[in-house]
């Protein structure tokens, strides 16, 4: 990961009644870049809604050591 | 707006829009397959690897949209094959920024973020065109290209973090502002005048590239290009459009061509055997 970077953990639903699911990250510096990467990266499906979030707005709840995560890839890239 | 008042088919245009409407599709379709081309370029040259995929994506969409308009102008009495396979470079009608490859990653994004959005602002303009089969077609265009523009304006704002990235970036992004500032033609211009008098769209080109600067020009600015100004207001290009050697019905400069590597790859001449059709 370049400076300035971050991951963004994204979630989609692929229809409404659906729960989010997570499935997968990107690394970008900036929301803008997160959301389209996000967009053109995980385009296997027509999907009805994504979102992202940076990795680092989720606080770990019951187990307090770092770095945790949500995805396997995600270890590779810390 | 009455449905008498829609055009279903290029036949049931008055002659002159129909003339001046098929040269704005060719226009477009020729620059939507360039700019693909150059986005394809960058797959696997891009500074991140999520950069290449987006560049992977943006050209699939560009590719798609430029086959889509090509295929329309069969409606309009040209030859979609010959368009797309059998022209020579001074026939294209792609802006002379997509004449060959963007050399550095700040020249692909000046293409992103300036001239795909001066495309984008002519489609916009055509959303509620009275001829349906562009009509039909725009919208979902234009959602594919709202994250061509947030990919340009998230690489402006990472590289205009640091003072060498700003610096590439106004080394690049001087020459495509003046190319792009002057694409949709002068303030003036009969045929984009006629086409919005026509209900074909809904601005004339000083209308439209009010709206492009409305969209870059915050952006670049930013981060201090110093392409664009505004005193609070509506803004203003710091660069008039030049005319010098401007051609009216190509809507670019009209010395050049695609390059010879270009034109091989944009015409599909090493495949020509292989043309099913």
């Amino acid at each position: 990961m370049s400076d300035g970077d971050r991951l963004w953990e994204v979630f989609a639903r692929r229809k409404r009644a659906d729960h989010f699911e997570h499935i997968g990250c990107v690394e970008a510096p900036n929301p803008d870049l997160g959301r389209v990467y996000a967009w053109q990266t995980y385009d296997e499906a027509k999907w009805f809604e994504m979102i992202v979030a940076p990795r680092d707005a989720f606080h770990p709840v019951n187990r307090p050591e770092q770095p945790f995560t949500l995805h396997p890839s995600a270890e590779a890239l810390t | 707006m009455t449905e008498e008042s829609k055009y279903s088919k290029a036949a049931d245009l008055p002659e002159e829009l129909r003339e001046h409407l098929g040269a704005l599709i060719l226009v477009l379709a020729d620059n939507k397959r360039l700019l693909g081309m150059r986005y394809s370029d960058w797959i696997l040259g891009a500074p991140a690897l999520e950069a290449g995929i987006a560049c992977s994506a943006m050209a699939q969409d560009e590719w798609g949209h430029g086959r889509i308009f090509y295929a329309m102008l069969r409606d309009f009495g040209q030859d979609p094959n010959q368009l797309e396979h059998g022209r020579e470079s001074p026939e294209y009608r792609s802006s002379e920024l997509l004449d060959g490859p963007a050399d550095g990653w700040t020249d692909l994004l000046a293409l992103n973020l300036l001239l795909d959005s001066a495309l984008s602002v002519q489609f916009e303009a055509m959303a509620e065109s009275r001829f349906e089969p562009v009509h039909y077609k725009v919208s979902k265009l234009l959602d594919e290209e709202r994250f061509h523009f947030e990919h340009g304006r998230g690489w402006v704002a990472r590289l205009g973090s640091t003072e060498s990235g700003r610096e590439a970036m106004q080394r690049a992004f001087a020459p495509a502002w003046e190319v792009c500032v002057r694409w949709f033609g002068p303030d003036d211009d009969e045929v984009a005048r006629a086409l919005c008098d026509g209900g074909l769209t809904d601005k004339d080109a000083a209308g439209l590239r009010a709206r492009w600067l409305e969209r870059v020009a915050p952006v670049v600015e930013s981060v201090g290009l110093g392409l664009a100004e505004s005193d609070g207001g509506a803004w203003r290009s710091r660069v008039e459009p030049s005319w010098d050697g401007w051609d009216f019905e190509l809507r670019r400069g009209r010395e050049g061509g695609p390059d010879a590597d270009t034109l091989v790859r944009v015409r599909g001449d090493k495949n020509r055997s292989l043309l099913m059709d």
